[in-house]
């Protein structure tokens, strides 16, 4: 088998909170022959200082890519909002001459350059676009018949289609084909390609409770057994804070929620702890229990 | 938003976001309503209006839009932008808008202290040790810690420093 | 008549055009400077050369000054050569004498702030155009036949109106429609806004009166193959598909139709109705000739039944007929191909062809005709049951960058108003929802018919709704929108939603472009050849534009443009003569080598190599058939072919007066050159 080489953009949310994201992530990698190099001194990618200052974000996106170039291959993310800024900075320095000279002038300080010759990648459209799905499918070894997942696609990883260019937001199909090809019974669900509410928990928790909750009865009513996400953000947020919708809501959902890595590692036959299932804070003894049977 | 009586027109304060890159297609506009439709925000919270924030700044209530805690409400989504007909690209203009409301001295005090946090330390956590044992917990190699003074010669070209320092907490 | 020995004497005209040029450009300047070059006699400015005063002022020098050559640096020759050229010809010069310098499309306007380097490049142009005018030559007025008769492309109200409009002028039209009956897709309509007249009920009487018009020959199940020729008198090949029915005899009965086993979706009532695969489109059809559809019979794809053969009295049925190829000559072509409907299916946020209940506007016309697939009683597609509540979503496909189709499609909020209106007639207990964007309401009568609709109570609702969601249950549809009048967003539950797609170019113009060059527009429909004062006309003479093909218009526009194209044809063609451009390539038989490069290259066919009378081959040009485009003029290794007017001395004087700042010095641009 051909090994396939990347660096690796750990980003902040999922070395602050989904760590098991990375392990499981990493584990999956193993399996089909990615090698994965470190990006010494990675920093925040830049789409949280956005709102405040948009060339601050641009200058903090650029350096990162700076470092993806000097490894010398592209890099790979596991999330979605990196993925999308580093993208959509990659784009506009590699039109926007101006722009690119200013952004340079400020990385010279530090001896770095923004060439525009490293992508960023997510690590889902890696193992469909890069990998493919033969590939993945020799290395299923317990194909999890048992399970229904409803996919969580978030929003950073489809949109802006145009810029983006990986998926149509409108009837996406990236995640679909990663759930199916682990044997699991693919669950649509009304509420499929709405937001999570993440992004407003530090503004209005009460709304961002209502989106997520949304979203969890749209699923419960489709009678999925577990949510899978591509995103660290989308994770903490129906995972985590399920127990606070439902305190909140005086509702009962207890609807496990993976990460898509851990879903495909349990059907490449690694344990649970092996890919940190028992970080997560739904139990996930439901699941575990069916594959069981 | 809240429609202040007898607010100003300024007719210039659109020129202002379409300077902003990302703000240029505010122009485009023609109200007809399918962002409102499809955000997420707005389903859930009647005070959020995109298409009016687009109309209010197009008409020129400068105020009105910068001082609004609104406009901290979009969760960059991109929904809007997809279903637009006229190219609008309404996630980037409400970027620009933040940025003109911490140029003002408004800005959400969870955006200012996310962004403080980053441009000091160069990640949403400032404990890298922390983070490190749990996932040395895991098994997983430590973060590379990040050099801050390079951070801080790379954001000196920005007054992005300053604009944390001077803004007024909503 | 001017001969060629007298001495050049020039005149040069430069126009201010108001302050289209001489906002930019100085033209006093540029006149000053045409006096100081050779033969220039006289050099004046002028506001507007072409109005009478300056026409009247170009005619004075000409008589006074005894001018043998007229230079005017103005506009693009394309709006005022012919202006001019009929001055010249007024005071006896012969119009070739004259050059048109563009210093306004290809100056002024594209130099806008550069004052001085756009003056400048005028003084270039005037003094390339001086040198060339010293070399140009009277040449013969070339006038070729114009036959009395027109090809109208498109049996739809236009391309009907069109023909008999000229057909009672006394030209021979030939109507060339590709679907086996005329009508287009006004025949598929139920009632016509604002008036509500039945739209078959007023278009039949035109389908009969074209077939039965002594002067139309009516070809249909037919498609133009093939467009040789120039104006006046082009070649047309037009292909007749088989119908495998003999139209002489068929009688129209429907026997066939009642014995044939084979049900096919019905495209007339856009696939909601089924027909057999011997049929009629509608009722109406002109003619009323039954058709086989050969890849559906099971004759000709499984070798049995033949009933239709059997029951037909009048023995029409020919299963050995084959298509036809017709050779038609005619002076003029209006083209009538009307438009295509966009296709929904792609925004899958609407679930079109996903869920049953989301149709488009078409497909509620069909539904709501009675002689279509229901009889005209409206039934849900998913369970047949009866509606209550209904919406229209506009602008579907429209109006949107993202699409492809940015412009309005101008009937949709017409259509959707005629139809809600319609309903409520029926229904009064109906609920109708129209969310738009706006209202356009433009024609005579729109307006009072939307106060119409607002009457029967019709809900509009501004605001474009984002998505439809199906419950899977009820196969009831929720549409979502921001009501921004009301300031909030409200979820509607309907049982039927219909889509107002765009009208988009008809996929038919990718071939009929190939056939008959005529250029299309941004938007991708047929382009007039100006879109204010030429809307029939195209670049391409002798071909004309008429109905939706030149883009979205209802039936009063289409029929008017339909009588303006027909009234643009027969002017063209009344004389019996049409003047062309003399400027075409010849041939000097003894440089000629008979080396048959030239032959294969020109596109218009007007060239071919024989054996001259001097026994050697020789290439021969038809003058008639050359269209001036010199192809053949740069490509002849030993410069046997000239084209007039454009010869190698004329332009290379213009080269050379390009390069040279005064007589004799060669400013130095880094260029080398031979003497």
């Amino acid at each position: 088998m051909t090994t396939l080489k990347y660096s690796y953009f750990p980003g902040c949310v999922t070395p602050q909170k989904e760590n098991a994201y990375e392990l499981s992530m990493r584990k999956v990698a193993e399996k089909l022959d990615i090698q994965l190099m470190e990006l010494a001194g990675a920093n925040c990618c830049g789409f949280f200082v956005e709102p405040v200052d948009h060339l601050s974000a641009t200058i903090l996106g650029a350096g990162n890519i700076a470092l993806m170039e000097e490894s010398g291959c592209d890099a790979i993310t596991v999330c979605p909002a990196c993925f999308g800024h580093l993208t959509r900075v990659r784009n506009s320095l590699l039109e926007d001459a101006p722009l690119r000279n200013e952004v340079n002038k400020a990385l010279k300080e530090i001896n770095k350059k923004f060439e525009g010759t490293s992508k960023i990648k997510h690590f889902a459209s890696v193992l469909l676009q890069d990998v493919g799905i033969e590939k993945i499918k020799s290395t299923i070894t317990k194909p999890l018949s048992q399970l229904k997942v409803a996919p969580h696609y978030g929003c950073h990883i489809l949109k802006p289609s145009d810029e983006l260019n990986l998926d149509n937001p409108e009837d996406p199909k990236l995640l679909d084909s990663l759930i199916e090809v682990t044997g699991a019974k693919l669950v649509n669900y009304v509420e499929k390609k709405m937001c999570c509410g993440a992004p407003v928990m530090g503004v209005d928790e009460k709304l961002s409770l209502t989106i997520a909750r949304e979203k969890l009865k749209s699923v419960k009513k489709a009678g999925a057994d577990v949510i899978v996400t591509v995103c660290s953000y989308c994770h903490v947020h129906f995972d985590l804070n399920q127990l606070s919708i439902q305190e909140k809501f005086s509702e009962e959902y207890n609807i496990p929620v993976l990460h898509f890595t851990q879903l495909l590692g349990l059907a490449q036959g690694y344990t649970p702890e092996e890919l940190g299932l028992y970080e997560n804070r739904v139990p996930v003894d439901s699941i575990l229990n069916k594959l069981q049977q | 938003m809240e429609v202040k009586e007898k607010s100003k027109i300024d007719p210039k304060f659109k020129y202002e976001v379409a300077r902003v890159a990302g703000g240029e297609n505010i122009r485009y506009c023609f109200q007809c309503g399918k962002c409102e439709a499809t955000c997420p925000i707005r389903r859930f919270e009647d005070s959020y209006k995109p298409a009016q924030i687009i109309r209010a700044t197009l008409l020129g209530l400068k105020d009105m839009v910068l001082d609004s805690d609104v406009i901290w409400l979009c969760a960059t989504c991109y929904s809007c932008t997809e279903r637009c007909p006229q190219g609008v690209r309404l996630t980037d203009v409400m970027r620009a808008i933040r940025n003109l409301a911490i140029q003002k001295g408004h800005v959400h005090p969870f955006f200012k202290q996310q962004a403080g946090v980053i441009t000091r330390a160069g990640r949403i956590f400032e404990d890298e040790e922390f983070i490190n044992q749990m996932r040395g917990e895991l098994g997983l190699p430590p973060l590379t810690p990040v050099n801050r003074d390079d951070l801080a010669k790379i954001l000196r070209h920005t007054n992005v420093k300053k604009l944390l320092k001077n803004e007024k907490e909503k | 008549m001017v001969e060629v020995s007298e001495e050049p004497r020039v005149g040069v005209y430069v126009c201010h055009c108001g302050l289209n040029i001489a906002g930019t450009v100085d033209c006093k300047t540029v006149s000053e400077y045409a006096k100081t070059l050779p033969n220039v006699v006289i050099a004046r400015d002028h506001k507007y050369i072409c109005s009478d005063s300056g026409q009247e002022q170009i005619k004075k020098d000409i008589k006074e000054l005894n001018l043998n050559r007229v230079i005017v640096a103005s506009c693009s020759p394309r709006m005022h050569e012919p202006t001019f050229r009929n001055v010249l010809e007024e005071t006896g010069l012969n119009p070739y004498l004259f050059e048109m310098v563009n210093i306004r499309e290809q100056c002024s306007w594209v130099h806008l702030d550069q004052h001085e380097k756009a003056t400048q490049k005028a003084k270039e142009l005037v003094r390339m155009a001086v040198a060339r005018a010293q070399l140009l030559e009277p040449l013969e007025i070339k006038e070729v036949d114009a036959l009395k008769s027109v090809l109208v492309i498109g049996g739809g109200v236009s391309g009907i109106q069109a023909a008999l409009d000229l057909a009672e002028q006394g030209f021979k039209v030939f109507l060339v429609e590709k679907e086996p009956t005329v009508g287009g897709h006004m025949a598929q309509l139920d009632k016509t806004f604002p008036t509500m007249d039945c739209s078959i009920c007023i278009l039949a009487p035109k389908m009969v009166d074209a077939a039965k018009h002594p002067n139309i020959t009516l070809l249909t199940n037919s498609e133009v193959q093939d467009v040789s020729g120039i104006v006046g008198t082009f070649h047309v090949k037009v292909l007749k598909k088989p119908r495998f029915v003999d139209e002489k005899k068929c009688v129209g009965c429907g026997v066939c139709a009642t014995k044939c086993p084979v049900k096919r979706p019905n495209a007339f009532d856009m696939g909601l109705g089924t027909r057999k695969a011997i049929y009629v489109p509608f009722p109406q059809s002109v003619p009323l000739v039954y058709n086989i559809e050969k890849e559906h019979c099971l004759y000709f794809t499984k070798g049995v039944c033949r009933a239709c053969e059997k029951f037909c009295e009048a023995k029409a049925v020919n299963f050995d007929q084959k298509e036809e190829t017709i050779e038609l000559d005619v002076g003029a072509i209006i083209v009538a191909v009307g438009f295509d409907s966009y296709d929904p299916s792609t925004l899958k946020e609407y679930g079109y062809g996903v869920y049953k209940n989301v149709i488009t506007n078409l497909e509620l016309e069909r539904l709501l005709n009675a002689s279509g697939p229901t009889e005209g009683k409206l039934k849900r597609l998913s369970d047949g049951k009866e509606p209550n509540r209904i919406a229209f979503i506009q602008c579907v496909g429209s109006r949107d960058e993202r699409t492809g189709h940015p412009y309005c499609s101008s009937i949709c909020c017409m259509a959707a108003i005629k139809q809600a209106v319609l309903m409520k007639e029926k229904h009064p207990e109906y609920e109708i929802y129209i969310f738009y964007n706006d209202i356009r309401a433009v024609g005579k009568g729109f307006e009072e018919f939307y106060r119409r609709a607002r009457e029967s109570w019709v809900n509009f609702v501004k605001g474009i709704p984002s998505e439809i969601v199906e419950d899977p249950e009820t196969r009831n549809l929720t549409i979502r929108a921001a009501d921004m009048g009301l300031g909030k967003i409200i979820e509607l539950e309907v049982d039927i939603a219909v889509l107002s797609i765009s009208l988009v170019p008809p996929k038919s113009l990718e071939d009929l472009t190939r056939i008959l060059p005529i250029p299309r527009g941004p938007d991708g429909f047929l382009l007039e050849a100006h879109p204010k004062l030429r809307p029939v006309d195209t670049p391409t003479m002798g071909a004309f534009l008429a109905g939706a093909c030149q883009g979205p218009k209802d039936i009063p526009a289409s029929v008017a443009q339909a009588k303006a194209a027909a009234s643009s044809a027969a002017a063209l063609l009344s004389k019996g003569k049409i003047r062309v451009e003399s400027s075409v390539a010849f041939v000097n038989e003894d440089n000629c080598s008979g080396c048959r490069i030239c032959e294969p290259l020109c596109k218009y066919d007007a060239i071919e190599v024989k054996e001259s009378s001097k026994g050697k081959p020789t290439a021969l040009i038809s003058e008639v058939a050359c269209t001036g485009c010199g192809v053949c003029a740069s490509a002849c290794p030993t410069k046997a072919i000239t084209l007039r007017h454009f010869t190698d001395q004329q332009l290379l004087a213009q080269v050379k007066a390009a390069l040279f700042k005064e007589e004799g010095a060669c400013v130095d641009r880094g260029i080398s050159h031979g003497s």
